[in-house]
């Protein structure tokens, strides 16, 4: 068997090992558009910062492909699928043919559409390049305009203050981190973040970015005008869809798999930031790995693993601030219960959300400790409803309730 | 007692270190983690972590 993986993140190259390690495939190959062995895209921040080299950027060496009998192709884009012939063409005009495709194609930057977006000096977050261009260009920027108060942008304005830059960050809905966090939670993130050199505006919509080719000024809808000569846009992530549209397979956000990961073309998978499963493109690792081994076992036949999504759980990378977000942490409909701590200093916010007995999401802000009960209270389905009353108070903590069980 | 690296995103569990914050006392040996303790940095499976050389 012949199986070609496109795409060489952390679900491409998950595939590629667990398939490996099977024996199952004759021949193993995985093309990549990047010239890098793989790399743990969270660890641009650290590269941007310059807290990591860029020899140390790659995870793997060479020999780890090698030793699994991997023949990674780096540099070397895919242009087309010929579904009908099982056979890709490479963008420098060559072919390779398959009996499994897996593609693992990932996801780009999304820059919203704001007028001077395309000038120099506006950036996204995406790839070893990105992180340098920005890195080089943060240490002499005097006014530096992150766009965007999400996960990632988040991480990337306190990278930023390391190297040296005092940047505003805009958010255009009412609070920061508005997918993992709730408006209380937020308030007390905002004042962790300006603590540490950054400036916060929410609720800010920007109008356009100005400038003669250069990046000069960032206009806001109210008209007020703030002075830039480095705007780096963090406004999440769109799946690579072109390939998968070309060759006829159904697209949606995402690539549109089931439970065993396939494509409407039962020889052709999806896995990772590119795949869309009941609805959701969710673009994090946790679910890059889940959907990796699931494709992986319906390749090799062994086993019949069957994705079943997984809950999503985010941490703040660099910024020094402890939070976890797993789950639901906004409620909206049906019956459900908020339990909430803030510390009297302000620097420690929880909330727990609990539905039909059970906790289905959390916010743990200023304070790792309860990170793993919490995670194991959840996973384990642990009822709470005795204890619903003295959540947060002396006496009892989440460890307890998991020890109780 | 080994270390182990995780191949997703090269966090090294040191048990001479543990991990406090996940409830993993120091000491605590890579093979006596809990099947459920997942990499602080990426949320990777145990399965997902090699033995150091």
């Amino acid at each position: 068997m012949r199986v070609i993986i496109i795409g060489n993140g952390v679900a491409g190259v998950n595939v590629a090992r667990a398939i490996a390690d099977s024996g199952v495939a004759d021949e193993l190959i995985i093309y990549s558009c990047e010239k890098h062995n793989y790399y743990p895209r969270p660890r641009l921040i650290e590269l941007l910062t310059g807290d990591l080299p860029p020899e140390a950027i790659a995870q793997y060496p060479d020999d780890w492909y090698q030793r699994r009998k991997i023949d990674v192709r780096l540099g070397c884009c895919v242009a087309a699928i010929d579904r009908d012939a099982r056979r890709i063409t490479l963008a420098d005009g060559g072919h390779d043919t398959y009996d499994k495709l897996v593609l693992a194609i990932g996801a780009h930057s999304w820059v919203p559409p704001i007028a001077g977006a395309e000038r120099q000096g506006v950036h996204t977050l995406r790839t070893v390049r990105d992180a340098e261009t920005i890195g080089a260009q943060a240490r002499k920027a005097e006014n530096v305009v992150c766009i965007g108060g999400g996960l990632l942008g988040l991480d990337t304005s306190m990278a930023l203050v390391r190297c040296g830059a005092s940047p505003v960050i805009l958010e255009a809905l009412p609070w920061l981190m508005p997918r993992q966090l709730d408006r209380e939670g937020a308030a007390v993130l905002q004042a962790l973040i300006e603590a540490r050199g950054a400036h916060v505006r929410v609720g800010v919509q920007v109008e356009e970015i100005i400038g003669d080719g250069r990046v000069r000024s960032v206009r806001l809808k109210s008209g007020e005008e703030l002075p830039a000569d480095l705007v780096v846009v963090s406004a999440g992530v769109r799946s690579n869809l072109l390939l998968a549209q070309q060759a006829g397979l159904s697209c949606n956000r995402g690539i549109i798999v089931n439970e065993r990961m396939e494509t409407d073309d039962p020889d052709i998978y999806a896995v990772g930031d590119c795949a869309e499963f009941k609805g959701m493109v969710w673009a994090i690792i946790p679910v890059a790995l889940a959907q990796a081994r699931v494709a992986a076992m319906q390749i090799c036949g062994q086993g019949d693993g069957l994705y079943e999504g997984v809950v999503p759980s985010t941490t703040l990378k660099v910024t020094g601030i402890d939070l976890t977000s797993i789950g639901e942490v906004n409620p909206q409909e049906g019956m459900f219960v908020e339990k909430r701590y803030q510390n009297a200093a302000g620097s420690v916010y929880e909330k727990l959300v609990i539905r039909d007995r059970r906790i289905v999401g959390a916010i743990l802000l200023g304070d790792r400790s309860d990170v793993r009960a919490v995670n194991q209270l959840i996973s384990r389905g642990v009822d709470v409803a005795p204890y619903i009353d003295r959540l947060f108070t002396a006496g009892l903590s989440l460890a307890d309730i998991v020890n109780a069980q | 007692m080994a270390k182990w690296e995780c191949l997703v995103c090269g966090y090294v569990y040191d048990p001479d270190e543990g991990d406090p914050d996940n409830g993993i006392e120091p000491g605590t040996a890579f093979e006596d983690l809990p099947d459920d303790w997942v990499c602080p940095e990426c949320g990777a499976g145990k399965d997902m972590f090699e033995q150091m050389d």
